[in-house]
Formats: structure tokens, sequence, C-alpha cells
């Protein structure tokens, strides 16, 4: 009954790639190398920072931000841990600093006016088939503002655990890696995020 | 185990992340306990409503995201690539190189790049009479480096080098060489982004009959949705036009990307067309996406033609 998460994350997922070759590429200032070393990563880079900010602009910002640095910084990479763990230090340190500057700020989805009223074409994406049903289609919408509500309540750093280990299925050894802290401390850390979501979510039925 | 400790192991043991002995006996704690199985089965139940509202990009957005990304990273490098000739542009090239291979601390290699030009569209020119104010740059690499060459004064070295021309070519829309390197560019199989440039500028000139077939064949075969969602812009003033409207239909029935989908509707169903019943009613039976869906239901009530076939 227990998930396994392997296999998650956007590079472990691809056909085989020379990845230090790449590194070593892009180190001596290969573009090419570089843009096939952003494609191994960059959905799931995308996707954790729009899991994580709830906004497509500053995902997007997070995105060229995080990228950029890779390049401008590969120099100092030294292999001496993995590149998925070095690249998301950065993703994440720049994840944390956005959620920490706004604090809490309520998710933003993509509504848009139609001639029926508005809608959330971010969730017409995602849950196609429940939109057949009216009540269905409202109990989307209810339970969508629950979870914004839910995850708000999280402190940015619970947020960042959650988002690792749910979404991004990365084990909570690697997750203490990039965040700088023990597996321990992760593991209290997805515990109180976990609680928080359950108190948040547990009677909506 | 008791309950308590049980209450707090349940994420874990639904993450995967419990030493197998603990796992087993939270098991056997679930299956003998009412209360504790009923705390898992609400841990499940949130689990699935988190990942319904999973926020996942779309392929265009993220198509844009590493345009945006790759343009910068030109900028980033563009002062390192200058125009150059002769000696001057060897010794631009050994500015560049030897700061680098000390950093690195690597030796030599046989091919070590000297200036880091990149060449974003690989086409061929069309043709020699290019624009006037063209400018050629030189990209180096080095083939070979020799010692002490024979017949070379003593201390001298030989470095054989690799160049290749780069030109950047400048001139308005209206001229037609730069029209024909933006519509070979816009089938540059090597580079989307390219592509997506290319076609975003094409689509501003698409009273062009030439340009108006290249938006059609893009926004049908173009393997990158933002590709085709920059041509299906283009598409936009000429909806009224019934071999746009076929294409626009066929990528209605047929485009894997919601996002496209959702243009191709919003262009269609902006004409009244008694001739678009049949695509909308089968868009209806089938479409998995809720505002194609809807979009599709209202036109067809516009056109007062029934929403399912019969």
């Amino acid at each position: 009954m227990a998930q396994d998460a392997s296999g998650a994350v956007g590079a472990r997922s691809s056909p085989k790639i020379d990845e230090a070759g790449l590194i070593r590429a892009v180190q001596r200032g290969d573009q090419d190398a570089f843009e096939q070393l952003v494609r191994a990563y960059d959905h799931s880079v995308l996707r954790l920072a729009m899991n994580l900010l709830r906004s497509e602009e500053d995902a997007r910002d997070v995105f060229q931000e995080a990228f950029l640095r890779v390049y401008r910084s590969i120099d100092s990479f030294r292999f001496d841990c993995s590149f998925h763990t070095w690249l998301y230090r950065i993703v994440t340190n720049i994840c944390l600093d956005h959620l920490r500057k706004r604090k809490v700020r309520k998710e933003e989805p993509a509504v848009v006016e139609t001639p029926e009223g508005p809608l959330d074409r971010m969730n017409d994406f995602e849950e196609a088939a429940a939109h057949a049903d009216p009540e269905r289609n409202l109990w989307n919408v209810q339970l969508g503002q629950r979870i914004a509500g839910a995850l708000g309540s999280l402190t940015p750093r619970e947020r960042m655990v959650f988002e690792l280990r749910h979404y991004q299925g990365l084990r909570l050894r690697n997750i203490g890696e990039i965040l700088g802290t023990s597996e321990e401390a992760a593991k209290n850390c997805l515990f109180r995020a976990t609680q928080k979501m359950r108190v948040e979510l547990g009677d909506f039925q | 185990m008791n309950c308590e400790s049980v209450v707090k192991l349940i994420p874990l043991y639904y993450y995967g992340e419990l030493a197998p002995d603990e796992e087993d006996r939270v098991e056997q704690h679930i299956d003998g306990c009412a209360a504790c199985a009923r705390e898992a089965e609400r841990h499940r139940a949130v689990t699935a409503a988190l990942e319904q509202h999973q926020m996942r990009p779309s392929a265009a957005l993220l198509a844009e995201c590493r345009h945006d990304l790759m343009r910068a990273v030109y900028r980033d490098e563009a002062p390192a690539v200058q125009a150059a000739t002769g000696w001057g542009h060897i010794r631009q090239g050994f500015a560049d190189l030897f700061p680098a291979l000390f950093r690195l601390r690597m030796p030599i290699g046989a091919m070590a790049l000297v200036a880091l030009g990149f060449v974003s569209a690989r086409f061929s020119m069309p043709g020699a009479d290019l624009p006037p104010n063209t400018e050629a740059n030189v990209i180096s690499s080095v083939r070979s480096v020799q010692a002490a060459p024979e017949g070379a004064p003593a201390g001298d070295v030989r470095i054989v080098l690799d160049e290749t021309h780069r030109r950047t070519v400048e001139g308005s829309m209206n001229d037609g060489n730069i029209q024909r390197l933006l519509l070979a560019a816009a089938h540059d199989e090597n580079n989307p982004g390219v592509r997506v440039e290319s076609v975003d500028i094409l689509k501003n000139h698409s009273d062009s009959s030439e340009i108006r077939g290249l938006l059609l064949n893009r926004v049908v075969n173009d393997p990158n949705a933002g590709v085709r969602l920059k041509a299906l812009d283009g598409l936009r003033q000429f909806t009224g036009d019934p071999e746009v409207r076929k294409v626009l239909a066929e990528v209605l029935l047929h485009d894997d990307n919601a996002g496209v989908r959702i243009q191709a509707v919003d262009e269609l169903t902006s004409h009244t067309d008694d001739n678009m019943v049949g695509v909308l009613q089968n868009v209806v039976q089938k479409e998995d996406n809720g505002y194609v869906r809807r979009r599709c239901e209202k036109a067809l009530k516009d056109l007062n033609a029934s929403v399912g076939t019969f």
C-alpha cells in the first residue's frame, strides 16, 4: 500500500544522457550543451515553481533566474553532489525568497472572462472530465479554494518540503540535502505540513 | 505501537519513507484499529484531492520559458562575440580561450573552442544578394597546435584554425531576402526558439499569401505548441476565409494540446458558419477540455443546431 516515489523528477525519467559530459561542455562555454541540460530538467523546475508560487508569472521569473544562475556559475560546480541536487538548491532558494517576500499570497488562477461568466482555464487543463457535471464542477472549485487556503497555512519551509516530497517525489534524504538540513528535520517538517493539511482539508468530503 | 504514534507515521507510510519493519507494524495496527483506519483513509482522500489540483505547466508555457531563457543566454554572451578580421580576430579568440583554460586547469584539447559564438538558425542563405548592411563575423575553433614545427624559427608554435562565418542581416520586412530568411527559419527543425520568434514576426504580415500559407502549415505541422499558438494568432484576422476555417477545424479536432484547441475554438466560433455544425458536434462528443466543449455547445445553440448527433 505504501507508495514509492522513485523516478518522479525530470531527468531521471528521461532517456539516458551523458550529464557529466554535458556539464563539462557547458563549463567550456558550449551553449548547445547548456540547452540540452536545461531540457533535461526544465519541466520539473517549472512545475515546482508553479506549484509553490501558484502564479505562472512568478514561475516564469524563477525559471529564468534559476537557469541563468546555473549558466553563470556552472564553473563552480565541482561534481561533489549530483547536478540535480545543485540545481534544486538554486531553485528552492529562489522560490523560498519569493515565498518569504510575499509571505502568503493568495492563489491567482488564470481566470478568463467568457460569455458564460468567469472561467479558470488552468483548471480546465487538469480536470477535463469533471466539468460535465455542474455539481461536480462546484465541488471542484470549492476544493481548489480549500487547497489553496491549506497550502497558504504552511510556512515557506513546510511548503517547500511538502512540495518536494508530495509533487516532485523526492526522498526525504535528498530534500534534506537540497535544503541544507538533515533527513530527520525534513521528516518533521513534512509531518507538520501534512498535519496542517489534514486539519484544513480533513472534513472536506 | 499506539494510536498516537501510528497517526504520526501515516503520512510517512503513504510516502514510502518508513523502514520495512516500521511499515509492517503500521499496517498491522491499521488492520486492527478502526480509528486509525479512518485516519489512514482521510489521509488518502486528502492526498487524492491534492493530486487532482496539481498545477502542470502547459507545453506552450514551457516553450516560451525555454525561448526566453536562451535569448537571455545569447544576450549574456553577445559581448564576447565581436566582429573581427584577420589577426585581430585570432587575438580576440585567444583572449577568450586562455582565461577559460586556466580556470578549468585542463590540457588543451585538439578541438578547444576559441570563440563562443552560437548560430541560432541553421539554414542556407538563399542567394548571394544580401541586403547592404551585412557584416561578417568569424567563429573559430582550434583544430591542432604544434610546438616547434619543422622549418619554423625556434620557439614558434603552429596553430591550425577551423573558421566558420557568421553573418548578421538587418532589413525591413518589405525586403524579400529578409522575408525568405524568416520563412526558412520558421521551418528550422532543430530550434523551436527560432521558429517561435520567426513566426511571431511573420504573423504580423499575414496579408502576404506566402506568409499566410506558412502560418497554415505551421499550425498543422509544427511539433511545438508555442509555434502553433503564434501561427494561430496570425490567422485571427482571416477566420472568415474558408481555407483558414478548414484548418482551424482540423486543429480543433486533432491537436493534442488543450491550449492550442482553446485558441482554435475561440477563433472558429468568432464567426457564424452553418458549415461548422458537424465539426462542432463532433468536438462536443469527444472533447475532454471543459472550456472547448462549452464554447462549441454555445456556438451550436447560437446556430439553432442540436448539441448531440442522432
